[in-house]
């Protein structure tokens, strides 16, 4: 039980997410059915498990699931990240101009060029956000609103209308795996962002929590006087941790103008920095819980689009809008499990003696 | 203080990002290529121009430039200085009064507000000042006011066209729309035109639209919902998808463009604007646009006002098709002949789109 190999891991994440893995599978094999028996006659099971709402589900997740990803990583240090929008943008908006300004060269080195510039703006914009909060003392909840403000109005300001980028990433079948019926196609057949994204939900997960710099992560988190104590910089990691969580922000701007959109628009985030606060804390700062979360908010849309696109006017799609909102209160409010964010969170550490 | 350094640039920092983030909105400016200075003649000084944007910029590529190139050209034709046209972007929906009112208070003559969304704010601000024109784009008039013009358009007709468009050209016999809000009534007036429009050359037709869920604020603005959305279409069969709603519906096209098929088994249909200049990355699958001629309804009504003509209540601005452009040659002459068909009987009235019956 004290041992920390895979087994007990294992043993670990069944006890814990053993209903959830159970009603994902029983999903999953919903939508197989669905999509290849004469089931997907059946207008209503095409709406909720049609390829194209799946597909569009995954395509909504990502985004969301990588601003959780930020969220989790500043806040489980003890800096509330309220910025992942402005990080976003600022990070869609360095994507897209190295994207124009390196249109001529092969198109995988510039967009690879493009993801690399997309991710450090966003980690700058992290170690802004930690320079804020640690260096100045800053209120988190400000310095993460002056983020946003900063990150709207200068890419706003420097936004050339008439840069195209040309191209952007194309889905990479995995060999074998794509051909699997329903499932190939919508989590075999993505580009590669996707892929990425849906590794680090993995990445962070065990990073977090079977790792040392995960275990001090967290304590700097909960109790940093305890973790300081020991020894451990408490904002040394607060530092990183908020460029880290940057950087995935950055990440989900890369996603949105190099791989979803292909340009960039003014304000092209539209709102999803802070429905990644909600994935995070509905997913309990937990970044499978996240990846849940945000699933659960990309499905929802989908379907309220393929209800219109069905033309099932009956329920009127406000409703299905509705949905993930009161899931998330009644989750949170504690029907399902209690949330608890870190400990420190929000609070400057100060090492005694310190001036 | 200790640490005044760093303080003082954090508070520079700070003042930095609001004034970036405000920076468009509080300088109203002229467009210095109009070249409105070279011929201001007798009416210079006398007559001046206002326009204030929806949210938004004024070199938009969408309606709030077309109705700013409309303020342009009208202040060349009636040869009005550079300095008597000035346009306010406006930052925030909660300061479109405000912005009008710094108009009304500068002595303005004519005030231009872009958007159904000021609507309010317009019928308000023509309450209170008699004596200014209001035009107000995309502004439907319950009541008529004599100082008061709603710029409107019959987008049902666009929209119909772009039907006929679209039901021509589809081999699967699936079409989609991909749309701004229904909150907005153009945008529905587009959606059911287009219908109407598919289902006149193929009854069989299945055509697949769908809104964005969210508010105005954001219906508009969401190029990746646009984009997401398309593929949904294309994922259920659509071949020919219309993109109507601003920056959202940009996305939808964006994503055709870059389709398979793009520009040869799928098209898009742009809107508002001929979005072949506005929405370049378009190009590879865009056949047309189903426009709003906003610029020349500008133009007529500013000078209808300096003439002291001008018309209270609805003004109809024309509705059309864009060029096809690269597509030119793919288009039948029959489909050529019956778009020609379709749009004179949407004027003189024997085609009946069904909207708004």
């Amino acid at each position: 039980m004290s041992k920390n190999g895979p087994v007990s891991a294992f043993h670990r994440l069944r006890r814990r997410y053993g209903n959830t893995m159970i009603v994902a599978l029983a999903l999953v094999v919903m939508a197989v059915l669905v999509n290849v028996t004469p089931l997907k006659e059946q207008t209503w099971l095409r709406v909720l498990f049609g390829i194209s709402a799946l597909n569009f589900t995954l395509r909504a997740t990502v985004p969301l699931v990588l601003g959780a990803l930020s969220g989790i990583l500043c806040e489980r240090s003890g800096i509330i990240n309220i910025g992942i929008e402005g990080m976003m943008l600022a990070g869609a908006f360095a994507g897209f101009v190295a994207k124009t300004s390196t249109n001529h060269w092969p198109l995988a080195a510039s967009l690879i060029f493009s993801v690399v510039a997309a991710v450090a703006v966003g980690g700058l914009m992290g170690a802004v956000h930690a320079l804020f909060s640690i260096r100045f003392r800053m209120d988190q909840i400000i310095s993460g609103t002056v983020i946003i403000i900063l990150a709207l109005g200068t890419t706003s300001y420097l936004y050339n209308r008439d840069a195209i980028a040309e191209g952007k990433f194309s889905s990479i079948p995995i060999p074998g795996l794509a051909h699997i019926p329903v499932i190939g196609p919508v989590l075999f057949d993505n580009p590669p962002i996707t892929y990425l994204a849906l590794i680090m939900v993995v990445v962070v997960h065990l990073g977090l929590f079977y790792t040392r710099w995960g275990l001090r992560t967290r304590a700097v988190g909960e109790h940093p006087r305890a973790a300081d104590t020991v020894g451990i910089n408490v904002n040394r990691y607060r530092y990183i941790n908020t460029s880290l969580g940057g950087m995935l922000a950055g990440l989900a701007g890369a996603f949105l103008v190099l791989e979803a959109v292909g340009q960039f628009q003014e304000g092209m985030t539209a709102g999803r920095g802070f429905i990644s606060l909600a994935a995070m804390i509905f997913g309990n700062w937990n970044p499978v819980g996240a990846l849940g979360a945000a699933t659960l908010f990309g499905y929802t849309q989908a379907l309220q689009n393929e209800l219109l696109l069905a033309g099932v006017t009956q329920v009127p799609r406000q409703f299905i809008s509705m949905l993930p909102y009161v899931v998330t209160i009644v989750a949170v409010s504690g029907l399902v499990g209690r949330v608890r964010p870190p400990a420190a969170e929000g609070k400057v550490y100060e090492t005694e003696g310190s001036a | 203080m200790k640490a005044s350094r760093p303080v003082k640039l954090l508070v520079f920092l700070t003042a930095l990002a609001l004034l970036l983030a405000a920076c468009p909105a509080p300088m109203p400016a002229t467009d210095s290529g109009s070249g409105a200075a070279g011929t201001a003649g007798d009416m210079a000084g006398e007559f001046k121009v206002g326009l204030v944007t929806d949210v938004g910029r004024v070199n938009d590529r969408s309606f709030n430039q077309s109705a700013w190139e409309g303020v342009v050209a009208a202040a060349e034709a009636l040869g009005l200085a550079e300095d008597d046209i000035k346009y306010i972007e406006t930052q925030d929906a909660k300061d479109y009064a405000d912005n009008m009112q710094q108009f009304i208070d500068a002595g303005y003559n004519v005030i231009v507000s872009v958007g159904f969304a000021l609507g309010d704010a317009t019928t308000a601000a023509a309450q209170e000042n008699p004596d200014v024109f209001f035009i107000g784009v995309d502004q439907f008039q319950g009541e008529a006011m004599s100082n008061l013009a709603g710029l409107i358009f019959n987008e049902d007709h666009s929209g119909y066209l772009a039907g006929v468009l679209a039901g021509s050209l589809s081999r699967t016999g699936t079409i989609a729309a991909v749309l701004g809000t229904d909150l907005v009534p153009p945008v529905v007036a587009f959606n059911e035109g287009y219908i109407a429009g598919a289902k006149s050359v193929n009854a069989d037709i299945n055509v697949i639209s769908t809104y964005h869920p969210g508010e105005i604020s954001q219906a508009f603005v969401d190029p990746e919902w646009g984009a997401a959305t398309a593929k949904q279409a294309l994922d259920q069969g659509a071949d020919v998808i219309f993109g109507a709603g601003g920056i959202t519906g940009n996305g939808a096209l964006q994503e055709i463009a870059t389709a398979d098929g793009a520009g040869e088994t799928v098209f898009c249909i742009g809107v508002d604007t001929d979005q072949w200049n506005t929405v370049p990355a378009a190009q590879p699958c865009l056949v047309s646009s189903a426009m709003k001629l906003i610029t020349p309804g500008v133009v007529e009504l500013v000078t209808m006002a300096s003439d002291g003509e001008f018309p209270g209540g609805n003004y109809f601005g024309d509705a059309d098709l864009a060029p096809f452009h690269d597509f030119d040659d793919m288009i039948a002459q029959e489909l050529k002949d019956l778009l020609e068909e379709t749009k004179a009987g949407l004027i003189d009235g024997s085609i009946d789109t069904g909207y708004g019956n």
